[in-house]
């Protein structure tokens, strides 16, 4: 009986968390489509009518920063993943003189915090003329992927069998060929794991996009900042818009989250994270 | 013939690596050591940097900014461990005692949900809740605690801790999965054991499932504690440090003495000092996690 109770109450308390926990989701939602005047009225209530135009209203403020960043995001992961799995094949499967050495210099890479090349890259950037150029983020967000990118594709190269290295030289393969026709197609899968963890973060970032890029080529992340809330309508902000803009720009995460949840939840729970 | 089958190995390694080092050499090691020899000199960004010795550290000292950053710093690392640790750990423990494996499922799945939000957007919303005609101060009204209505960003006394507790109920969902994860790892014969000696429900809890989770418990510590010393996001985005120097910390110091004031070398001074004192509790807390396991 005592343990019954003990349950319901358990149950009980993690339920009100949850509903806690998901109230930011509601917010938004049911923010996003109230008028203006709704939304003066309360925060708090459901929504009476359904102003769909809010979502339209938004898409013309951010639709530009969403090309912006897709872009941005678009080249630099692509070019992450290329240039660290070729370097990761490299430490991995070739021998060569200053090896560890050179491995060891990108691997403590990991310790130096974003904050440090902070300001150094917004001079650089700067004193290159790019402020008004994608290459401003493409060209830090390349070289600030490689060391964890590298690191991981690495720690896959090696867990691959050596008969298959074996086999393709007996054939007369070379590295290029190797690493193009063998290597690469095992990879897809942990290429893709990686590219979406670089996508997830560089979605996210704010700093580096505020310091170094002009209205213009905003990322999504700054044209939320500056969200424009006037529309001139009774003289109300529009926060029902802004609102929906939130929600936009989370829906590419909601994308490659379903995709990767499964494996996401997983690869933590499986506690091979620990210390 | 091996001799120079090897040279032609290390020449292929080299032109493998070549790509991804001149993008370091450029955008990482450069700035660097950019950062490092900018806090040995006066810098206004663009004319070439004057050597200046410790002049900038000696500065650190007399800072009164800098001391308020600190000691905010401080009071935000204190309750951003609390906050990291418990309430996950808590709900960590009440998914796990759920009896049916799919509810467990369910309910972990729900509470990691809220990951799709970008974190700028999270940051955007409190500050939106926090709004004098608010979401918060609306609730207060409405459940007639209208008396504790509060300006709670321009607030000076208040405004950190605004900031410090946005995010209710504080479950992060990374935390939570490695803490669910600790609790799985957990060997049923010990969980068999304990029920022997009458350990079950919150004994169980205090005697078994806390002391195994150590290692968990350790590695949310260090990771908050180093991740809460960078926070600068919150801070600019909500207050950008007002009102007055209330929720300034040291990172947004360094940010705003360099891009506002133009002060690069006292500004990598400081970004140094943090990286120093950053690094080093890194390698303390591996110390002691090696010494214990």
């Amino acid at each position: 009986m005592r343990s019954i109770r003990q349950i319901g109450f358990g149950q009980g308390v993690l339920l009100l968390l949850l509903l806690f926990n998901l109230l930011p989701i509601y917010f938004i939602i049911s923010n996003s489509v109230k008028s203006p005047i709704e939304f003066a009225a309360s925060t708090l209530t459901f929504p009476q009518v359904f102003q769909w135009g809010n979502y339209a209203a938004a898409w013309d403020k951010i639709n530009l920063s969403l090309y912006n960043s897709t872009v941005i995001i678009g080249v630099s992961v692509i070019a992450i993943v290329a240039l660290s799995s070729m370097s990761a094949y490299a430490f991995s499967k070739l021998r060569f003189p200053l090896q560890n050495t050179l491995f060891m210099a990108v691997f403590g890479l990991l310790l130096i915090p974003g904050f440090l090349t902070l300001i150094p890259l917004y001079l650089q950037i700067k004193k290159l003329g790019l402020t008004d150029n994608y290459l401003a983020l493409i060209l830090p967000y390349i070289a600030g992927g490689q060391a964890f990118t590298i690191f991981v594709l690495k720690t896959f190269f090696d867990q691959l069998p050596g008969e298959i290295f074996e086999a393709a030289r007996i054939d007369g393969a070379g590295n290029v060929r190797i690493f193009g026709s063998v290597v690469l197609p095992l990879s897809i899968p942990i290429c893709t794991t990686v590219a979406i963890m670089n996508i997830t973060s560089l979605w996210n970032d704010y700093l580096l996009p505020s310091l170094l890029l002009n209205r213009t080529h905003q990322t999504v992340t700054m044209a939320l900042v500056s969200f424009e809330t006037s529309t001139g309508n009774y003289g109300l902000s529009d926060y029902g818009g802004m609102m929906a803009a939130y929600l936009i720009a989370s829906v590419p995460l909601l994308l490659l989250f379903t995709f990767l949840m499964r494996n996401f939840v997983e690869g933590i729970s499986s506690g091979s994270i620990k210390m | 013939m091996s001799g120079k089958l090897n040279l032609r190995n290390a020449l292929t390694g080299y032109l493998f690596l070549l790509p991804t080092f001149v993008f370091l050499v450029w955008f990482m090691y450069y700035p660097v050591y950019q950062a490092l020899i900018g806090a040995f000199t006066d810098w206004d960004g663009f004319n070439a940097p004057r050597y200046i010795g410790f002049d900038n550290f000696a500065r650190l000292f007399s800072d009164e900014v800098l001391r308020q950053s600190t000691v905010n710093a401080v009071i935000w690392v204190v309750f951003a461990i609390i906050l990291a640790v418990i309430p996950p750990y808590f709900v960590a423990e009440l998914i796990y005692h759920l009896k049916r494996a799919r509810a467990q499922y369910v309910y972990r799945t729900l509470f990691v949900l809220p990951i799709v939000i970008p974190g700028i957007v999270i940051i955007l919303l409190w500050r939106f809740l926090y709004q004098g005609d608010g979401a918060i101060n609306q609730l207060l009204e409405l459940i007639g605690l209208g008396s504790l209505q509060q300006l709670w960003l321009s607030n000076p006394d208040i405004a950190l801790y605004s900031i410090i507790f946005m995010g209710f109920p504080w479950i992060s969902a990374f935390n939570l999965l490695i803490f669910y994860a600790g609790l799985q790892s957990i060997s049923s014969e010990v969980i068999e054991a304990g029920k022997l000696e009458g350990a079950t429900g919150w004994k169980r809890v205090w005697h078994i499932d806390i002391p195994l989770s150590l290692p968990q418990f350790r590695l949310i510590l260090v990771l908050t504690l180093i991740g809460s010393l960078q926070n600068i996001i919150p801070p600019l985005v909500m207050t950008n440090g007002g009102p007055g120097y209330a929720t300034y910390v040291p990172i947004l110091y360094m940010y705003n003495v360099s891009t506002v004031n133009g002060e690069f070398g006292y500004g990598m001074a400081v970004t140094l000092i943090m990286f120093v004192a950053i690094l080093l509790l890194t390698i303390v807390n591996m110390k002691l996690v090696r010494s214990d396991s």
